[in-house]
This record gives structure tokens, sequence and C-alpha cells, in this order.
């Protein structure tokens, strides 16, 4: 894990000094709200329904126990008792006073955490693969280069000010775990021409009330020219895109507008000059930060684990969970575990103060002191004895986190929705939570095997219903809650939106109408055929026939 | 009938205008107004920054959110409809 040097450590503290005074002179009156915004904007503060929300980055996911402990101590003291993981793979705290704020982040410097750029008009929280450095897929680690992207992107001058804001996202698998394509700029880390690291760069990407799905721009950018790349990137849309507009701002709509080969061209020329100044990446630079994330101390193990296999034969539970919570790990002997964040009828992405405290404890016991937040709102501990697994299970499930659904029908994606965001139209989490109470059977759910359900309260898309398998998006209709369904829209390498299936549905209609959906899916599939590649073959039709299918039978 | 809301400045927490211009938690203690009544009393939360963040009108019916933003009122009003559901995990 990377370690704060001293100017880190110095810059985090100047910045929490500063917002103390700041919220000082807000608190007295000196400043208005209207001259406050910006500045708590820019320290992840929002105001929301009921409190102020605070969104504090958890860089490319990656934490230790210590952190994990911070951050229930913090749910504890200052806010419910509980934190919310959202899909920036950062948490948010929906309770604080504003008057704690100041406080806050004091405790987070201390464990090198902060909420600098999970808000405003900057390049955001890089995010990545979940299983970065543990799945046996990748080409090399992606979170040294994250890290490189951190430092390069973290209070950046000439990007402090962008037209909206930028996400970036990088994975290094042909497998795409952390939605590239969904990004302003998608890095997909490849083998250069000279076997060196070189990036895939696609550009243009985002969800949103306009959404697009990225395209590519270059097949490899040689990794110590990455930060000029992304730097032409960047300052072609700082100088052309449009600022006249909010939802048109985003470097999607320049891309889509100038078309990319035009897009390439204007890129390529800042990237000409810019590839011969002095922002190369250095080599030392980038070794001292990958030493930090070394492979851990692994212990050299057999490929079978004996307690593993007895515990599976022995324990049905435990070999459902392992079915769907277990992945392979390119070490030998151990294993990645998805820790679940939906429970039946749960808040997806919720977690207490206590089971922050149980997590920290066993990244610190099992996992090499690491932990992951996942984009889908869960946690991931990632570097586990297949020995362990039994013995990790049974903690997770005392504590409430054992639930065997990753990937299934009811590991759903939901933003926090009219519940507390004050953008929303209407709410995300009851129906998530409907969904997840009606289709809770787990031999059911393993029979319908991997299904994507994105929700989102409103068009910003924070749930990222697009990409949904199945998307579901709130609507306001004059006061009443209406939901729009989205069939076929996929989130990885082969990225698309979802399509609209029809007219939008009140609330209690969503979860039978889905179900619906799902029955048909398993009468038309072919053996082994996933939801999705049945989706792709036979189109949204016999999909919308069943979820309208009840009105048929009601005429 | 209109009465007026805000986010407190300390907390955050939702608030109303009560009676002679006091601060209330509960959307049933707070004020109502008619008409100009209603837009001098916003503007008079409106001067008390150190209180009132972003204050606005509320259309009611008796102190019953009922315009555009009903659902949204009530769920400012009564909390989130899903609770802290997270609760439970530390009894367990
Ligand atoms: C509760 C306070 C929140 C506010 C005010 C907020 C605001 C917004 C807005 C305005 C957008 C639209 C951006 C655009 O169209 O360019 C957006 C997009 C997004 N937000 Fe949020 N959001 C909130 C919470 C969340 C949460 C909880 C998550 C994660 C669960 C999240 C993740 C995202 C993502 C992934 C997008 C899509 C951006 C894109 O791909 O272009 N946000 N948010
Ligand atoms: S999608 Fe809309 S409702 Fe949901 S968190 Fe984002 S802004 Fe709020």
């Amino acid at each position: 894990m990377y370690r704060y040097d001293e100017f880190d450590a110095a810059l985090v503290r100047e910045r929490v000094e500063e917002f103390r005074d700041q919220v000082e002179r807000r608190a007295s009156g000196a400043l208005t709200e209207d001259e406050f915004k910006p500045l708590r904007l820019m320290n992840g503060v929002y105001l929301q329904l009921h409190a102020y929300m605070l969104r504090v980055a958890v860089p490319y996911g990656v934490m230790n126990g210590g952190q994990m402990r911070k951050l229930a101590h913090i749910a504890r003291t200052y806010d419910k008792g509980y934190g919310h993981f959202t899909t920036r793979c950062n948490i948010q705290y929906n309770w604080p006073a504003l008057t704690d704020l100041p406080a806050i982040l004091s405790d987070l410097a201390e464990v090198e955490m902060h909420a600098i750029q999970t808000s405003g008009n900057c390049i955001r929280n890089t995010t990545t693969d979940v299983f970065a450095g543990a799945a046996d897929d990748e080409v090399e680690d992606p979170r040294p280069w994250c890290e490189v992207i951190r430092q390069w992107s973290t209070i950046h001058p000439e990007f402090s000010f962008l037209p909206r804001k930028f996400k970036i996202a990088v994975v290094a698998s042909q497998k795409d775990r952390a939605a590239i394509r969904t990004h302003d700029v998608g890095l997909q880390i490849v083998k250069g021409a000279d076997g060196g690291t070189a990036f895939r760069v696609f550009v243009g990407g985002g969800q949103g009330r306009l959404p697009h799905i990225g395209q590519e721009i270059a097949p490899a950018v040689p990794g110590h020219e990455l930060l000029a790349y992304l730097t032409a990137i960047i300052r072609a849309w700082n100088l052309l895109g449009r600022r006249d507009n909010i939802h048109k701002a985003r470097i999607k709509i320049l891309v889509a507008s100038l078309g990319i080969d035009a897009f390439r061209e204007e890129v390529d020329r800042h990237f000409a000059t810019l590839r011969q100044e002095a922002l190369q990446v250095p080599a030392e630079e980038l070794a001292r930060i990958q030493a930090y994330f070394a492979a851990p101390a692994f212990a050299d193990l057999p490929r079978q684990s004996a307690a593993f296999d007895r515990a599976v034969l022995a324990d049905p539970d435990f070999a459902r969970f392992s079915r769907n919570n277990v992945r392979r790990h390119k070490q030998v002997g151990y294993a990645s575990v998805i820790i679940s964040l939906k429970p039946l009828d749960g808040v997806p992405g919720d977690i207490t103060d206590a089971q922050m405290e149980v997590v920290a404890d066993l990244a610190e016991r099992y996992s090499f002191d690491e932990v992951r937040a996942a984009y889908e709102q869960n946690l991931v501990l990632p570097h586990v004895r297949l020995d362990d697994t039994p013995a990790l299970w049974r903690e997770l499930l005392a504590t409430g986190l054992g639930t065997p659904n990753a990937d299934l029908v009811t590991d759903i994606i939901a933003c926090p929705g009219l519940d507390y965001c004050s953008l929303a139209n209407a709410r995300s989490i009851p129906v998530a939570q409907a969904l997840s109470k009606r289709l809770a059977d787990l031999d059911w759910q393993e029979k319908v095997g991997p299904v994507r359900i994105n929700m989102s309260g409103c068009i910003n898309a924070c749930g990222h219903h697009h990409v949904g398998h199945i998307g579901v998006l709130g609507v306001d209709r004059k006061g009443e809650e209406y939901y729009q369904i989205t069939v076929g829209g996929s989130p990885d390498e082969q990225a698309a939106l979802g399509e609209i299936v029809g007219r939008s549905l009140p609330a209690d209609e969503v979860a039978p109408a889905i179900q619906r959906a799902l029955d048909r899916y398993l009468e038309v599939r072919i053996e082994g055929e996933r939801f999705i590649d049945t989706v792709r073959r036979l189109g949204a039709d016999p999909f919308r026939d069943a979820i309208y299918a009840h009105e048929f039978a009601n005429a | 009938m209109k009465l007026i809301t805000a986010n407190r400045l300390s907390d955050g927490r939702v608030i109303y205008v009560g009676e002679d211009a006091s601060v209330v938690e509960d959307i049933a203690s707070a004020a109502l107004f008619d008409g100009d009544a209603a837009d001098a009393a916003l503007i008079a939360a409106a001067s008390r920054p150190a209180t009132f963040v972003n204050p606005y009108l509320v259309e009611v019916t008796g102190h019953t959110p009922s315009g555009r933003d009903r659902l949204k009122e009530t769920i400012r009003s009564a909390g989130p409809t899903v609770g802290n559901s997270l609760r439970h995990h530390e009894t367990a």
C-alpha cells in the first residue's frame, strides 16, 4: 500500500486547517452560503435533504485495517453509526454536522485519507479493478499507475477548474472489472511493442443525462508517456469543451460532436509538444511507487486446500459462499473473498461501524491488512488463504456480512435516491429492497446466474442504471414515483447502454416485472448462456413482453 | 397554504419557521402563511443566514406537503423511508 511522504502529509494537513478556518467563518456568518459552497465542495461536503454529506476518497478503492477502523470511528463518533460505499469506491457519511467536519477531516488525515477532489470540476478519484494485484489474468498490477495518476492529478493547477468533473479508471486485464468505457478516460494496461507497459486509451465515456460508451483513441501509449497523453486529452477538452451548458460540458459531448478522429488529432497536437517536455513518468519514481505495491509475503501453498475442500463437502452453505463470493487468485493456495454489502432487504453499500471494525480485523488477520472497495458497492479481501476461507466465512456470517450473492440478481447497485439525495426524482433503495426480498431464494438466484441490476433515482446515473443488464431509473410523474426499465446494458469489455423497453412503471410493479423478465430468460436461454448473452442473441423484445405481460393478462 | 423550510447551518438538519419566527424541527409545529405573508416570512428567514441555509416555501394542506415536491418534502420531514436499517446487526 502506498505511504504518504512528508509532502503528502503536510499538504493534507494544510488543507484540513484551511477548511477549519472556512467552516469557522461560515459558522460565524462571515461567509455566505454562496461563498462557502464552492469551498465545501472542494472538501467533498454536500448539503443533502436531511443533513450535510461527506464523501471520503478511497484512492483506487484500497484500504488497510487501520483506515477502515478510522472510518468506523467516524461513523460512530460523528454520524449515525454507519457509512455508505458508492459506485465511485468512495465512502459517504449522510449525517455529519458542519461543525464536526474539520475534526473528521483531521481524523482522516491521521490515516492518510481525505476528501479532496471527491466533488467539483476536477479529476476525481481514480478507480480500478477491485482484484488488482490479485487477479490471475492481469498484465501487471494497475495500482501503481493509479497512484501515479493520483499524484499527478491532485490539486493539479491546470486541471482544478475544468468544464466539469473528470473520471479516470484503469484495468490491467482483458476483462473489464472497472467499467472503464463509462469513464471520461478509460485505461487498459497492455504490452507495448517493446514488451513494456503501454495503455490502450478510451475516451468520452460517461453516464448521466447523455450517456456514451468510451471510444478507443490510442491502442498503446507507452507507460512513461502516460501523463503527457492524459494531459493532452484533458487540455484539449479544457480548451474546447463547452462551458455554456452544464449538460454539454463533459468530454463525452465534445468527443461525440467532433468525432473521435478529429478529437484524436487535437490530442495528438498537444501530445507532440507535451511528450518533449519533462512530463515523463521517471523510471525511478515508478519503481519507488511499485515497491509499495509489492506482492505480500505469500506462503508456498499446495494447489488444493484440504480445509477448503472439507468445508465445501461438509457444509452446503459454505459451498454456496465459495461458489459465489470466492474468486481465483494468481497465487497458488490463495483466493479473493467478496464481502457482500447487499444483505436481504438491506441498503446496498451501507455498513455499520461495528461491521467495519470486524472487516478491519479480518483484513489484518486473513488478508495481509488489505481490503478493497468495489464499484458494485461491496468490499473485497484480496489475499486470503484458501485454508482460511471457512473460518473467515463463519466470522462474516456472524456479522451479517456473509450473504453469498456476489454478481447474482440481489447484488443490486442502487444510489441513495430520494431517501437522501436532493437531486432525486424517486427513491431507489426501497425498490432495491423489494426486489431483494422478492428474489431472495438463493437456489433460484444461482439458477438464474450472474445478472447486474442497477438503479438510479434520477438521470444523473450514480447507480449506473444505463449499463445494468437490467437498469431501473426513477422518474417523477406529477409528484408520483415511476420507474423506467432498460434491458441489455453492460459495463464490461462489451460495454453497451441498455434499451428502454417501454413506459415507466409504478414502484410496486417493478420487482414483479423484473421477476417476469428473469423467468422469461430461464425459458428461452440455451444451455450455459448468461442473461446478458440471451439478451444479445434475442434482443429486448421477449423481455419487454414479459415486463408488460400483466397488462395483456388483465386486458 | 405555505410554510418555510431550510437546512440548519450548524448540522444541516431540516428546520422550519415556527410561530413568532421561532425555529422548529417538526413540520407539525411550522407556522402557516398565506400569499404575501409567505413571501415576507421567506425574506425574513433569508435574512438569518446563521440559522437558515437555503430557505424556501413549501405548499401544504394542513401541515402535509402537497405541492410538486410533495414526496421530497414528506421524506425531508419524516426522515429516510428506509430508516437506519443496519442497526439491528449490532444487537444480533
Ligand atoms: C448524494 C449526493 C450525490 C449527488 C448530489 C450527485 C450528483 C451527481 C450528478 C449531478 C451527476 C451527473 C453528472 C453528469 O451528468 O455529468 C452524478 C453522476 C454520477 N454520480 Fe453522483 N451524486 C451523488 C451521489 C452519488 C453516489 C452515492 C454515487 C455512487 C453510488 C455517485 C456516483 C456517480 C456516478 C457513477 C455518476 C455517473 C457519472 C458519469 O458516468 O458521467 N454519486 N452525480
Ligand atoms: S442518481 Fe440522482 S438520485 Fe441517485 S444519487 Fe445520483 S443524483 Fe442522487
